[in-house]
């Protein structure tokens, strides 16, 4: 187990030097650079100042030596400076995001985890019921509806009509900081990131589950007697579960993309709306340093994925 | 019974501290004004470095400020640090007596700050956008603690507009860095500290940025306690917190005005944009050569049913670069439309052989809805005299980097709109239509070269008489309205949204937000 771990991790790194080159690149082939995003088409600016910012910002070196040298920093742990706020190290600046994404996209995930498991298992049961069959046409609204227009519905009813929920933001600006105000800013968002989720693993349940309950030994147990209930949790639901486990892993990337618009619409200070922000001015070093933690943490979950997978299901053998 | 009794006692008991606490809440925020003010084109989100600003200055002109500022109509420019200033009959002499004013720190204002102020704005190294406007500057003296007198080597007429966005910063705190590493000094949005009427306490990453009272302000104790500047993605996240109670101003796009047109919760804050609005012909394309085919497209394009239908009447058209009506001389050319003589003027020029009904790529930063349909409807004006303009909407890194270089390539942009900052200085627009500025030298974009454009320009810049400077950019707008190096449309208002519980609010949608004399000071809010 720990070998195959290494060894995953040394695929990974190998997979984020990648990553890094295919970022930088893509961003050098975006028309604009940091300098013309500065500038104001309405109110140019004097092309000597233009080309000082350039220089200062080492944006006139070759480009293999640019990126050589951030690889250089990056490896040593200094990933440079954001370009739009000169005065923050893109190191903090990224780490001092993940706290709030986590938490935004881990309520999401629980809500969903929960949504879905539980909706998913009352499906299969009552499989073809009006109640089954309304819960699958709202679980296919969920997956095909994005999460940007979830999201403006959503901002719409909730704070704009109702006033019940805040438009935005994480904590109320310049109260003391208390948990249920972090709660009602992190209500909505959160429940409108785990819809298209939630949607995937109620289907997924249902039919997972109904594979098992078809199962020769659902059946057997039913023959002796066993209580409908306990046939469902006992028996078929942890074999259901399986699917299910390799499915959240694999949802956490769509859960990124997700939590990308939810939060440059709620304006959630997490990862989401930083690299927003930073392609939005071309801020070169905040999107690699944001890119390079978003890979490390998909490479991390999809081997606690396959992980765990192992653990839940003895006949899989890692390594 | 008695456990009923009992029941109910704890009941009161429980609702008493839920009753009281929202009244003590309503105090504490009664003071307070929360606001997008860095919403929208004169915002400059997350930046507190007012050296490299070049948008912003509503919110920075809070705590720090100019030596000099726009009064609130930006007609113009007036003292602000400095109680007066003169100017040397020659204009190459500039003397401001300063005010006594303090920092928030407590220590005094002097001669020295402004001229180490002055000092950092004119040195590139530190990152400031204002260096190469004070180029002219040939020396800062302090003959005593109260009086700064620059000298410049040639008169500049814009030197006063510049100054009004050189925010005085305190010697004493920043002295000791070096000029290189200021920009990445911790300084900015941590501890900070001005002369103006509030200052900072505190910001919380893309979240909000708080400032307290300044108590001891020189034109008296500032009626609101806190002041709160929340960042919002887009002026629609703003409108949103604007609605549910949140905020209580902000900017918004001319399309969201009218939804708060007949609503008695807000006002609605109008104003001039001096901005002003054109398609402009890529001279370096054979197509427009022939001034006939630039006037065919003035007089196809119906402007007034546009800045009707479409703006809702708020924007004036334009026949050169400005609609100040000390601006414009006699007997401009309206361009009133007309289409049938455009396909006239066209059938003159031989558009037919020029290029006919090929594609012209139509170039734009401009992204919002209301651009898209004004952009949608001077498609389908020219379609009808027969010019084929296919209209391309990008960012605005990606408008630059096409426009801006130096090998441009005419193909992407035979044609671009866009506006130019035309006030409250009216040699803004140099910059956008004299041939020296073509890039990579200035925003020339259009690449026009109008030997008589450049002369007029010339002449209006280096005129020293300011008596007769308006009178040099009438000749300007002649020639514009002459020669067409774009076909003008106009010039629109741009508006603000506030509360009507805000009292004595001061906000105009100036360029760059500003600085101009808002008087935070005086900003109240009712319960």
């Amino acid at each position: 187990m720990l070998r195959y771990s290494l060894r995953r991790l040394a695929i990974g790194a190998g997979m984020l030097i990648a990553l890094s080159m295919l970022i930088f690149l893509l961003l050098r082939l975006t028309p604009g650079d940091p300098i013309d995003a500065y500038i104001d088409p309405n109110v140019p600016m004097s092309p000597t100042d233009l080309a000082n910012l350039r220089r200062s910002l080492g944006l006139d070196q070759p480009l293999p030596l640019q990126y050589l040298g951030w690889l250089q920093n990056a490896l040593t742990g200094n990933l440079g400076y954001s370009i739009k706020r000169l005065d923050q190290p893109v190191l903090s600046l990224v780490l001092s995001r993940i706290g709030p994404t986590v938490l935004l996209m881990g309520s999401a995930l629980v809500i969903a985890i929960i949504a879905g498991i539980a909706v998913g298992v009352f499906s299969a049961v009552r499989r073809n019921s009006l109640a089954d069959l309304s819960f699958s046409v709202f679980a296919l609204a969920g997956i095909s509806s994005p999460a940007f227009l979830s999201a403006l519905i959503g901002l719409y009813v909730f704070s704009v009509r109702l006033h019940w929920m805040p438009s935005g933001g994480m904590l109320t600006p310049g109260e003391e900081f208390s948990i249920g105000d972090l709660i009602h800013h992190l209500i909505l968002p959160a429940a409108l990131l785990s819809i298209a989720q939630a949607a995937l693993i109620t289907r997924y349940m249902r039919a997972s589950l109904l594979e098992v309950l078809n199962q020769d030994y659902v059946r057997t147990a039913r023959a002796k007697g066993v209580k409908e209930f306990w046939v469902i949790t006992k028996h078929a639901l942890r074999n259901a579960l399986l699917p299910i486990v390799t499915l959240i892993g694999s949802t956490v990337g769509l859960a990124i993309g997700g939590a990308i618009f939810i939060e440059s619409v709620f304006n959630w200070p997490g990862m989401g709306l930083l690299l927003v922000n930073a392609v939005e001015t071309r801020d070169y070093p905040v999107i690699m340093g944001a890119t390079l933690v978003i890979g490390i943490c998909v490479i991390i979950v999809n081997l606690l994925t396959d992980i765990t997978y192992a653990v839940v299901d003895p006949r899989i053998k890692v390594g | 019974m008695r456990r009923a009794y009992r029941l109910s006692v704890i009941a009161l008991a429980a609702m008493l501290p839920t009753t009281a606490i929202p009244a003590l809440v309503g105090q504490a925020r009664a003071a307070t004004l929360s606001g997008g003010f860095d919403v929208g084109p004169g915002g400059f989100q997350g930046n507190f470095n007012p050296l490299a600003a070049t948008a912003g200055f509503t919110w920075l002109s809070i705590y720090y400020e100019p030596l000099v500022a726009y009064d609130e109509k930006l007609q113009k420019v007036v003292g602000e640090l400095a109680s007066s200033y003169e100017v040397s009959p020659d204009q190459k002499t500039y003397t401001f007596k300063l005010t006594n004013a303090k920092w928030h720190d407590g220590q005094a204002f002097t001669a020295k700050d402004a001229k180490f102020t002055i000092g950092l704005a004119m040195n590139a190294k530190t990152g400031s956008v204002l260096a190469a406007r004070l180029q002219s500057i040939s020396s800062v003296e302090t003959p005593d603690e109260h009086t700064v007198v620059v000298k410049l080597s040639a008169p500049t007429g814009s030197f006063l507009d510049t100054m009004t966005k050189v925010m005085m910063l305190p010697e004493h705190a920043l002295s000791s860095i070096p000029a290189d590493q200021l920009a990445k000094s911790t300084w900015w949005s941590t501890t900070p500290i001005g002369t103006g009427p509030f200052k900072f306490t505190k910001y919380v990453s893309d979240q909000y940025v708080e400032l307290a009272a300044n108590t001891e302000y020189r034109a008296g104790k500032p009626a609101l306690e806190r002041i709160i500047n929340r960042y919002f993605a887009n002026p629609a996240a703003a409108i949103a917190a604007l609605r549910s109670g949140e905020i209580q101003f902000t900017y918004v796009d001319s399309n969201d005005v009218p939804t708060f047109k007949d609503d008695k919760n807000f006002k609605v804050i109008e104003g001039d944009s001096f901005v002003v609005n054109y398609l402009g012909f890529n001279h370096d394309s054979p197509i427009w050569k022939d001034p006939r085919v630039r006037k065919a497209v003035m007089y196809a394009i119906n402007r007034d049913a546009i800045i009707k239908s479409l703006y809702g009447g708020a924007a004036k058209p334009a026949n050169c670069a400005y609609v100040a009506e000390q601006l414009i001389p006699k007997g401009v050319d309206g361009y009133a439309y007309d289409p049938a003589k455009a396909k006239q003027l066209l059938t003159e020029a031989g558009w037919d052989q020029i290029n006919g009904s090929k594609p012209i790529t139509l170039l734009t930063y401009y992204t919002t809805p209301l651009a898209t349909n004004v952009l949608a409807a001077v498609q389908a004006m020219l379609a009808q005299v027969g010019i084929n303009v296919v209209p391309r909407a990008v960012d605005a890194p990606t408008y630059n980097s096409i426009v801006l270089n130096a090998k441009p390539d005419v193909a992407q942009f035979q044609m671009v709109y866009a506006g130019l900052q035309n006030g409250p200085d009216a040699g803004s627009i140099n910059v956008g239509l004299n041939e020296s500025q073509i890039p990579p030298a200035g925003a020339n974009v259009v690449r026009a070269r109008m030997p008589d454009l450049s002369a007029a320009l010339n002449a209006a810049l280096t005129e020293t008489d300011s008596s007769k400077r308006d009178g040099r950019y009438q000749d300007v707008c002649k020639v514009m309205n002459t020669n067409l190096p774009w076909a003008t449309l106009w010039v629109a208002k741009r508006y603000g949204i506030v509360s009507s519980k805000v009292k004595d609010f001061v906000w105009t949608p100036a360029p760059g937000g500003g600085p101009y004399q808002a008087n935070p000071q005086k900003w109240s809010i009712a319960e």
